[in-house]
């Protein structure tokens, strides 16, 4: 049988098998990927939800930014494969406590979803806590350039060149308390 | 397959490896050094936020109550630390154990590495920081202190020419910082010898050898094989040496002596065993509002000063800390400590806090004078760190937290509760050190009862099998290592000279 079908229609059977055990545990729902196949065959669907999520995790952020998202996806960081699920789970807590859409519900809103899945399960604790450090990562580090940096918190990022009066600050001796050592190295 | 055959075998490239492979080809010694990273040098380097970039060098191993950092790369972590040069104190050297003996062996102590320590500083230009280049959360650190009434010093670092970017911990672009692929190792090849990169040593047996004690190098036979794996195509390399000199740091030499096991039969039991690691405690604030901007993201990355105020009555130098977002926000999860707003980590709160990162944050660190209680255990390919909370520990985090939290609020800031992460971005539930200053898996001592080395250098039972590196250093120095790692192996390497009979090359 197993050779008949995909993986994923295979993991569906085993996820009806587990039903009532998939709709409490999210590692079960993980596995059985049991979340509407939507999210696996429409990025940006999911890029939508993500960029929702970001800048209700990080208000200021701006929504533009073609760099938004992509740590999520990105296959260098751990979360790549669950940022699909990761979009559905938002989408599914905003239909079920407000009716609609996560992309389309107010700040206030997201942040209370997302406090729901950093307060639910183990697995979505993990989860959601990571997917607001990816998020935190990528946009106060500015990690897909260097020079950009984060407006949002006055980080220019590398490759600037400061000045030495940039650096200190005039007269810095006014700053200096007393050395209990002539040249640094302690006796 | 080939062997390639040398007087002396050091393996790795960092501040334990560098002197005895310069000083030994110097003195006219065939040396071969080989380092597991890659090849690196200044053009390599870039001002970046990247994790990738970063993680292409910087490795970690986490365990139970402890994360350490360490580089794989030529030069080992020279490319990639702060350049703070201090030599240790006095103080660190007189620690003793549990049962009230020395940890560090007899004849080793500052004023036998005073020397040493001078030379290490002419290699690496280590100067104290002109007053004029004082970043300026440097100045702002010393107003707190000084408006308490407490010392600070102005730092010793190794660097020419500093151009103050901030990206001292992801290599200087500039070729500023002292890295040793700037001095040591383009000497000792210049000297004649050879630097493999990417070729990782993973077993040293000894050959069956007759020589007597006082032949000089040259006429020993080759005492060890060492089996080494080039990383790029999986090519097996073997090695035998007259000598092997072990300087792949604290994590790396650990690992290799530990593999080496089943051939070196009568290694001491304290392999991977007694890890100091400086004890890091770190607390935020805010400043108050009459304090100048304490800019955290301009000037060199160790922003300049240190105090030893608290040396003495608690074993501890303090110091201040210049974050990037990408450390600060991998790290810990921050909030202002009486703000009740949620959510607190993320959401509005944060972003308040976090644009006042670069002007209003400071950031203390304190490096203590904690035991060596830390273990290195590899199972299979996974090698973890272990450090049991011992009561003592737990009083000096406490008490450490609480002189850093009285500098700041004495001095009108406000705290910023931190709670530091693990792997999954989660808080950890218990007190959890990080360092990049791990010392003395394979610590010096004066029996092989308690160490795993003489204080030459020389493993206990295998002669002409020596480590050179950290993992020889037996306590924390409450400030940063390199320099005591490089002038020790300074001072190994001296001993390797006069024990073989080879011409002195500083005298030359």
């Amino acid at each position: 049988m197993q050779d008949n079908i995909s993986r994923r229609q295979l993991l569906q059977q085993l996820g009806l098998i587990a039903a009532g055990l998939a709709a409490a545990c999210t590692p079960v729902r993980v596995l059985v990927n049991a979340y509407p196949q939507r999210f696996d065959d429409d990025p940006v669907l999911v890029d939508r939800v993500l960029s929702a999520f970001v800048t209700a995790v990080i208000p200021g952020a701006a929504a533009g930014d073609p760099d938004l998202t992509r740590a999520f996806t990105d296959r260098d960081y751990p979360f790549a494969p669950f940022a699909a699920f990761f979009a559905a789970d938002l989408e599914r807590r905003a239909r079920a406590r407000f009716g609609e859409a996560f992309e389309r519900l107010s700040p206030a809103a997201r942040t209370a979803l997302i406090a729901d899945g950093l307060a639910a399960d183990a697995t979505s604790r993990k989860l959601y806590s990571g997917a607001i450090a990816l998020a935190q990562i990528a946009c106060y580090a500015g990690i897909y350039d260097a020079k950009k940096g984060c407006t949002l918190i006055g980080f220019e990022g590398g490759y600037h060149f400061p000045q030495l009066a940039d650096i200190t600050y005039p007269e810095p001796t006014r700053f200096l308390a007393a050395a209990l050592t002539p040249d640094g190295n302690y006796a | 397959m080939k062997t390639t055959c040398t007087d002396v075998l050091v393996i790795g490239t960092g501040f334990g490896a560098a002197a005895p492979a310069l000083r030994l080809a110097q003195a006219g010694a065939k040396v071969v050094m080989i380092e597991k990273g890659p090849k690196v040098e200044t053009a390599d380097f870039r001002q970046t936020s990247d994790p990738k970039y970063i993680r292409k060098y910087l490795k970690g191993i986490s365990g139970d109550h402890l994360h350490l950092t360490y580089a794989e790369a030529l030069g080992g972590g020279s490319g990639f630390y702060e350049m703070v040069s201090l030599r240790a104190p006095t103080l660190a050297f007189e620690q003793l154990d549990d049962a009230g003996r020395p940890l560090w062996p007899a004849g080793v102590d500052r004023r036998t590495l005073d020397p040493y320590y001078e030379l290490a500083e002419r290699m690496l230009h280590v100067a104290q920081i002109p007053i004029e280049e004082v970043p300026k959360t440097g100045l702002v650190f010393a107003r707190l202190m000084k408006q308490l009434g407490y010392s600070v010093d102005r730092c010793r670092y190794a660097v020419r020419g500093c151009q103050g970017s901030g990206f001292c911990v992801t290599g200087c672009i500039y070729g500023a910082k002292q890295s040793l692929f700037l001095n040591y190792l383009p000497q000792a090849v210049a000297a004649g010898a050879a630097i493999e990169t990417d070729v990782e040593a993973f077993a040293i047996q000894p050959l069956p050898a007759r020589w007597r004690e006082g032949t000089t190098l040259c006429d020993m036979p080759y005492r060890y094989q060492v089996t080494a794996r080039r990383r790029s195509d999986g090519a097996l390399i073997l090695f035998a040496a007259r000598t092997v000199i072990l300087g792949g740091g604290t994590v790396g030499t650990a690992k290799l002596l530990s593999a080496s096991r089943p051939y070196l039969r009568h290694l001491s039991e304290h392999v991977g065993q007694n890890i100091a690691y400086n004890g890091s405690v770190k607390v935020a604030a805010l400043l108050p509002e009459d304090a100048p901007d304490a800019d955290m993201f301009t000037g060199r990355t160790h922003p300049g000063m240190v105090s030893y105020q608290f040396l003495g009555s608690h074993g501890i130098t303090v110091h201040a800390v210049k974050a990037l977002p990408l450390m600060l926000v991998s790290a810990a999860h921050l909030r202002v400590r009486g703000d009740t707003r949620t959510p607190d980590f993320w959401g509005a709160a944060n972003v308040e806090l976090m644009r006042q990162l670069r002007h209003r944050m400071i950031i203390l660190d304190a490096f203590g004078l904690t035991p060596p209680g830390a273990t290195l255990r590899t199972v299979a390919d996974d090698t973890r760190v272990s450090l049991p909370l011992t009561a003592r520990l737990r009083t000096y985090h406490a008490e450490t937290k609480r002189v850093l939290e009285s500098i700041l609020v004495r001095s009108g800031c406000r705290m910023v509760d931190t709670d530091f992460l693990d792997e999954s971005f989660l808080p950890r539930d218990d007190i959890h050190f990080t360092t990049a200053h791990q010392v003395g898996s394979c610590r010096m001592a004066d029996s092989k009862e308690r160490g795993v080395v003489d204080a030459s250098g020389e493993v206990f039972g295998y002669p002409g099998l020596y480590v050179s590196d950290g993992a020889t250093i037996p306590s924390s120095l409450a400030v940063n290592t390199s320099l005591t790692i490089l002038a020790n192996a300074e001072r190994i390497a001296a001993g390797l000279i006069e024990r073989y009979r080879l011409p002195c090359p500083l005298a030359a």
